[in-house]
């Protein structure tokens, strides 16, 4: 019975990447969205250190332009390939891959689904959301300090959907190269070794309060060597949730707020830095820190939004860099999320080496999109 | 005892599996199912009546309801946008999801669709329930779709429809008779739902309130519909439960029009309790605002 369940599943992924043509298909053109984002800026960090606090001239920056091309491969599988070219040089700029993968999503065993190429991992509720879904302009500092980016990397993942009556649960695990372990996490890999290897993991739930109100909740973890030379081992640890409350079409509160917690053994910093003891001795350490962030967005008659965000972190390797702050931002997207406007308000101060620099900073934020809109997921 | 708490178990089981276990979009065609299946199905909707059924936020709860269910109806013609993330994520294999609009006379068809046309639907306008002469071909959809799960309850099936059907004509005879001494009365709605309706009582829809389907009202627009209102002389402007009143109000105190808050689904308003309760419901109203 084992073995005719695993034949079933290999048959049924294999049949998943058969192209198109064999069965004769009629040719259908893929969906396809592009949205722009760009942003004018101004901040008074530039001479803080000199210590004169002067709004720089606002800058009109080409953010970024995502390029999504997705489609069903068969009624067992689908594709998304979401590229990106990144600001500020629109000009010399490259469309690279964000991300590219094929998900097969019905017709395993055990309900199974499955998924393959380069994609963001499932950890935490931020790091799935593409920038222009946020309602905020800038990055928490945790997603910074902890990911650079965000957690994308090459990799496989398999997720399940378990047995807890009413309650939707599912647990997604991730087989990642290990590429995304970049200058935010660990230590630039130029041994040459074969990958290192990462793993990640959520489990989340999703609870029905009431006609109007959902609670999401979920844990994450997340492994990988983050020092090539010594092997060291990192490990995250993540807690988020996501509170919605939609009393009408017109207005919905979403709460939403992540902690991480980071610990790892290492030898040297990611500057390649070694550690040593009061006697000038190298040695090992065990670092523990963290980060969180936490938001509210009020959403009102249909078409404007406004919220808050409290963001508090330190780094990978120490405590005494990080930051911490607020951001106050607003929304108008007068016709769905075809087009919108954001405008924000930061006050962050950012810990380096233990010297603090508080920075004041604005900007404008102009998105629009072709193509088709898929409905928003929680 | 053991043996007597087996069979019980066994035969919880065998009548669980017996059933079809049904989720539809709309309350209505929850209702429908339920005339048809009676004890012989499980039914579950997803949109509530107060809400919009073109946006509906992909919650995972929803694919819970689709993961156990054999079948899913749904209106089609894009209507349910949302739906097929739905059924995805429900990874339910042997799901049977069923169009209802197959054998529907389309209405509103375009020649072409893009984004300045506003949130046009492809395949034509979508809100054919609100006929209820399209109950017949829609109920015939639903019985082929429980018959496939549960062919022995087919006859069953038939003879709950049929049923149900007779009585529905005697209900729209009576409907088309409250509203013959209306028949080419001018109404402004606030979106296009109440197409199939119109034409079902020879109404005549002047306007929207909307200027294109799915944008807001705007300043504008509404004053050319104030305009419209007065020099067509309407007296209603139905409006469904879940859009904004600010617009449709402005033309009413503008104009006289009575603003009509008329549901589209059942539990729109509470009187909406079940499909024919939803449609003498509307016809009563506006049947009242155009005396």
């Amino acid at each position: 019975m084992r073995q005719l369940r695993t034949g079933v599943a290999v048959l049924i992924i294999a049949a998943s990447f058969i192209p198109a043509r064999v069965f004769a298909q009629a040719s259908v053109n893929p969906d396809i969205s592009v949205i722009p984002r760009f942003v004018v800026t101004s901040d008074d960090g530039g001479d803080v250190n000199r210590g004169k606090r002067k709004f720089s001239q606002p800058d009109f920056q080409f953010q970024e332009l995502e390029l999504a091309i997705q489609s069903y491969l068969n009624p067992f599988s689908r594709a998304d390939i979401i590229m990106t070219l990144p600001g500020p040089d629109i000009e010399a700029g490259k469309l690279g891959i964000e991300e590219a993968y094929a998900t097969v999503f019905r017709g395993l065993p055990f309900d199974l689904n499955l998924r393959f190429g380069k994609y963001r991992a499932e950890f935490g509720k931020l790091n799935t959301m593409h920038p222009h879904a946020w309602p905020f302009i800038s990055a928490p500092l945790s997603e910074e300090k902890f990911f650079g980016e965000s957690l994308n990397d090459l990799g496989m993942s398999a997720s399940i959907l378990l047995p807890t009556g009413e309650v939707y649960t599912k647990l997604t695990v991730d087989l990642l190269r290990g590429g995304s372990i970049g200058d935010a996490t660990g230590i630039a890999d130029t041994t040459g070794r074969k990958p290192t290897y990462a793993n990640s993991a959520r489990l989340m739930s999703f609870f029905t309060l009431s006609d109007e109100s959902d609670l999401e909740v979920g844990l994450s973890g997340y492994t990988g060597i983050h020092d090539p030379y010594n092997r060291e081992r990192f490990w995250y640890g993540n807690l988020d949730f996501k509170y919605k409350y939609r009393s009408s079409a017109y207005t919905s509160l979403v709460v939403q707020g992540e902690y991480l917690a980071n610990t790892r053994k290492a030898m040297q910093d990611r500057t390649l830095h070694q550690f040593v003891n009061a006697s000038d001795v190298p040695e090992e350490r065990r670092i523990s820190t963290s980060g969180a962030y936490i938001y509210a967005d009020l959403q009102f008659m249909k078409i404007y939004s406004i919220g808050s965000r409290y963001d508090w972190t330190e780094s990978p390797y120490s405590k005494d860099d990080g930051g911490h702050g607020v951001a106050i931002f607003a929304g108008f997207y007068p016709v769905e999320e075809t087009l919108g406007l954001r405008l924000e308000y930061a006050n962050m101060t950012h810990l380096t080496a233990g010297i603090s620099q508080n920075v004041n900073s604005v900007a404008l934020q102009v998105l629009f999109s072709l193509g088709p809109h898929k409905a928003h997921p929680f | 005892m053991k043996r007597a708490a087996m069979l019980i178990v066994l035969l919880w089981c065998a009548m669980a599996s017996g059933m079809v276990r049904v989720v539809t979009t709309l309350p209505e065609l929850a209702d429908f199912t339920r005339q048809i299946g009676g004890d012989k199905v499980k039914v579950d909707f997803i949109v509530r009546g107060d809400q919009n059924p073109h946006f509906v936020e992909v919650k995972p709860s929803y694919m819970m309801k689709l993961k156990s269910a054999d079948v899913f109806l749904t209106i089609g013609m894009d209507l349910e946008m949302w739906a097929p993330q739905i059924v995805d994520g429900s990874r339910n294999s042997s799901l049977s999801v069923v169009d209802l609009s197959q054998a529907i006379n389309k209405l509103e068809v375009p020649a072409r669709v893009d984004a300045s046309l506003g949130d046009v639907h492809r395949f034509g306008n979508p809100h054919y329930w609100l006929d209820p002469r399209n109950v017949r071909p829609m109920m015939e959809e639903i019985v082929e779709a429980l018959a496939k799960v549960s062919p022995g309850d087919e006859g069953l099936f038939r003879a709950n429809a049929n049923a149900y059907l007779k009585n529905l004509d005697t209900r729209i005879a009576g409907w088309e008779q409250t509203m013959k001494p209306f028949a080419g009365k001018k109404v402004v709605t606030f979106h296009k739902s109440w197409t199939y309706f119109a034409s079902w009582l020879k109404l005549d829809v002047a306007g929207e309130v909307e200027p294109k389907p799915g944008i807001a009202p705007s300043p504008s627009h509404t004053v050319e519909i104030i305009d419209l209102v007065r020099s067509a002389g309407v007296k209603a402007i139905i409006v469904e439960p879940f859009y904004d009143l600010a617009a449709p109000d402005q033309i009413g105190r503008a104009t006289g029009a009575k603003v009509l808050q008329l549901p589209t689904s059942i539990g729109g308003v509470d009187q909406a309790t079940d499909y024919i309760a939803l449609i003498d419901y509307d016809v009563r109203t506006l049947a009242e605002a155009l005396r």
